[in-house]
């Protein structure tokens, strides 16, 4: 390269861009990279955060206007004790009076959370199976979030878990948890007849296989209730209880078109939709405590 | 006569309650306090459904009391030997804590 003195000299080099082709290593490397425009900025927590007293004002504004929403509401609500009010005489009532003919089942608690408020226990159950699902995304062993040092102590465990030798656990789960998981199943085919229901029994039957677990380990389980199947219980009942109770849901809130057989308060066939929906609820129960225990000691299901 | 033989069982169950309360806040150190509540749990609810069991009406209820006591006399203890079983493998001062070693 020879040197540019004069600046005609120079002014030719930088027209055909001489400098920049000698040097195009480093002006790669240095050169800025195009940037594409962010048009709709999103709102960064950091940025809010700095500013400190924007962040104390949004604060106090959100936890304002939230509390006023509130007292609004609270204001509205007819005072509490109040003789006329309409959860002191009427809702009651209804309930005490005609719970039995309208809903065929004794136990007035099992007729009110699976009847009158179904879809409120539907809730409940779906949360009950969302909890569960956030705790296998979680806590799941699998491939891509366990390292080798981690599965080699798991290992150790297990060996560990494998020599110790439980007979003092093992002889009282033997005798015991069958006998556990019975009254569970009798509390819960027996809901709509006496205290009891989808809720306490399963959580009996839950019960039941936790301590068979831990005397017996998480494989004598698995040779019944793996993770496929675990899967296909909660989703089937959460299924058939969609299914029972949207054909009362979709055929009118009164029930209009209602025609399945209420039988004789009192047997064990009867109060219509309230046993199919009780083993429902204790099959999703049973399965989602044992879920929890299973993820929280080893892992997987 | 029943009753009076009812009463008293009932209150001496009711005694060992208490007393294995007053234990669980007063000892300090896990077999300790495990050895309290492991007591109410089989002699205090033996007591009670003895008692119970005398005032029974038929066949069933005193059944049912029998099955009670069977249950809780099987499952406390064995609850009881695997908090003590973990305490003497996770616990490294063991020995110097329970034999003053």
């Amino acid at each position: 390269m020879h040197k540019k003195n004069t600046f005609l000299q120079k002014l030719k080099a930088w027209v055909n861009g001489e400098d920049t082709l000698l040097h195009a290593d480093e002006y790669i490397a240095k050169r800025k990279q195009p940037q594409p425009k962010q048009w709709l900025r999103s709102p960064s927590v950091e940025k809010i955060k700095s500013n400190r007293a924007l962040y104390s004002f949004l604060c106090v504004l959100v936890a304002m206007v939230f509390i006023t929403i509130m007292m609004v509401v609270v204001s509205e609500l007819p005072t509490f004790g109040n003789a006329s009010n309409p959860g002191n005489n009427e809702v009651m009532e209804r309930y005490l009076e005609k719970g039995i003919e309208e809903t065929g089942a004794i136990n007035f608690v099992a007729g009110m959370i699976l009847d009158y408020r179904a879809f409120d226990t539907f809730g409940e159950s779906n949360v009950l199976f969302l909890a569960v699902i956030c705790v296998l995304m979680l806590l799941r062993r699998d491939s891509k979030n366990i390292s080798a040092a981690e599965e080699k102590e798991i290992a150790e465990d297990e060996a560990l878990d494998a020599v110790d030798h439980k007979s003092i656990l093992q002889v009282g789960a033997k005798y015991l948890s069958p006998v556990i998981i019975l009254y569970g199943i009798y509390v819960i085919l027996n809901g709509h007849l006496s205290p009891g229901g989808g809720f306490s029994g399963g959580s009996i039957v839950g019960g039941g296989l936790i301590l068979y677990a831990a005397a017996f380990g998480h494989q004598s389980v698995q040779r019944f209730l793996n993770f496929r199947t675990f899967t296909w219980i909660s989703v089937g009942c959460l299924l058939t209880y969609f299914a029972c109770k949207s054909y009362s849901f979709f055929t009118g809130a009164n029930h209009v078109g209602y025609t399945i057989p209420k039988g004789i308060p009192g047997h064990i066939l009867s109060a219509g939709f309230i046993l199919p929906l009780n083993i429902c609820v204790g099959l999703i129960v049973a399965c989602t405590m044992y879920g929890f225990y299973a993820l929280f000691t080893k892992g997987d299901i | 006569m029943r009753e009076v033989f009812a009463i008293i069982f009932i209150v001496a169950g009711v005694l060992v309650f208490v007393i294995a309360l007053l234990g669980i806040y007063r000892l300090k150190y896990v077999m300790n306090r495990m050895h309290a509540a492991a007591m109410g749990d089989t002699l205090g609810l033996g007591l009670i459904a003895l008692g119970l069991l005398m005032m029974g009406q038929d066949i069933f209820h005193i059944g049912k009391y029998i099955l009670v006591i069977l249950f809780f006399w099987m499952s406390s203890p064995i609850a009881s030997h695997m908090i003590g079983k973990v305490e003497m493998l996770t616990n490294k001062d063991y020995d110097e804590r329970v034999h003053g070693k």
